[in-house]
């Protein structure tokens, strides 16, 4: 038989891309900026979205989807709160993709929706390689995780726009050295934000809000 | 951690092209991905295996170009492929202001090897 070699050149995420671009198009109609929140489990995503939630205050109207593996712990906390919430089944999955959020959202009008928080499975690594339909990719890091982290996954800090360091009521306990931290990340990525916060006692909350809040408002005017 | 939907994508394209290109079997199928990319090579190739099973790429071995990271340095204005530390700076005068042109591509199929039918 006689043996040939096929080009292909072809990307195996296209699949995911292309349903992102058509997600992406939909909030785009309704003026709705989307946020795709990433972290290891438990760095503080849930405690983030319902802290920004009221900080942005009633004149942002927002939306979360919960990208939990199995429970519905988090959309509990959201619904109990009054913040409209649609839950992903991941089915075990490590990470969301957009047929997920395209499932989850298709009944859900997000006309009048001025921001939708994504929050991503728990986990560090894959959900950087997945587009969700976001325009903006915001991941948490949590002080006792460590200011190595960046060096050990560097993929999610070079693919995000802002790093919100969470925790950080904890520094006086921990070696984390913020100056190393500060200097990995702005090498692996000069174009991020870092927001040291602590979604304990509020600190730093106000800045990252800020930040947020214009990008929501360039997404709704322009 | 996602490799069994990674393999699932790379099976079906692969089936297409050999569908298209009147291949009896796969032998070979070349994918590449960036250094950093968060890819695992064996998990892949086991999630794979498995797949192809009973159908015409059962077999078909798997190989990975991995292109390396790259920077720009701002200084001496020329681009170097680096072994990633932890630390990105310029492998020739050490300035930290550099950028990162390459290591963080997705997974590709670039081409495979078939058999045609008769
Ligand atoms: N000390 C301290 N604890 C925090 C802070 N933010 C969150 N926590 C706690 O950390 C734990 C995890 O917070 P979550 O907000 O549930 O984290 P998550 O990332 O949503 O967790 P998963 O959804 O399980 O991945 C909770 O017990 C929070 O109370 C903080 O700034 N300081
Ligand atoms: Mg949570
Ligand atoms: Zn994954
Ligand atoms: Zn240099």
């Amino acid at each position: 038989m006689a043996v040939k070699l096929v080009t292909i050149k072809e990307d195996i995420l296209k699949d995911n891309k292309e349903m992102s671009a058509l997600l992406k198009a939909r909030f785009n109609k309704s003026k709705t900026l989307v946020v795709n929140l990433m972290s290891s489990p438990g760095a503080g995503k849930t405690s983030t979205i319902l802290n920004t939630i009221e900080a942005l205050g009633p004149a942002v109207k927002t939306a979360v989807i919960e990208g939990d593996i199995t429970s519905t712990v988090d959309a509990d906390k959201m619904d109990a709160k009054g913040i409209p919430v649609v839950q992903i089944n991941t089915g075990g999955a490590c990470h969301i993709d957009s047929a997920m959020v395209a499932e989850a959202v298709a009944d859900f009008d997000t006309e009048g929706i001025d921001l939708v928080v994504v929050e991503n499975v728990g986990n560090l690594v894959c959900p950087a390689e997945f587009e969700v339909g976001e325009d903006v990719r915001v991941m948490i890091l949590s002080v006792p995780e460590g200011h190595d982290k960046p060096q050990k996954y560097p993929l999610m800090f070079i693919e995000t726009q802002a790093c919100i360091l969470n925790k950080i009521d904890l520094l006086p306990h921990t070696d984390f050295d913020m100056e190393a931290f500060r200097k990995t990340v702005m090498s692996l990525n000069p174009k991020t934000t870092i927001f040291p916060v602590s979604m304990k006692t509020g600190e730093g909350l106000d800045a990252w809000a800020a930040w947020l809040k214009d990008k929501v408002d360039k997404k709704k005017n322009g | 951690m996602h490799e069994l939907s990674l393999a699932q994508s790379v099976l079906e394209i692969a089936l297409e092209y050999a569908e298209k290109n009147n291949a009896a079997r796969v032998d070979r199928l070349v994918l590449s991905f960036g250094r950093m990319s968060c890819i695992q090579p064996d998990a892949l190739e086991t999630a794979f295996e498995a797949m192809a099973r009973g159908t015409r790429a059962e077999g078909a071995v798997l190989s990975f170009e991995i292109t390396p990271v790259v920077i720009s340095c701002l200084t001496c204005q020329k681009e170097y492929d680096i072994d990633y530390q932890g630390i990105l700076s310029c492998p020739s005068c050490g300035d930290p202001s550099v950028l990162l042109v390459g290591g963080t591509e997705d997974l590709k199929l670039i081409e495979m090897e078939v058999e045609q039918k008769e």
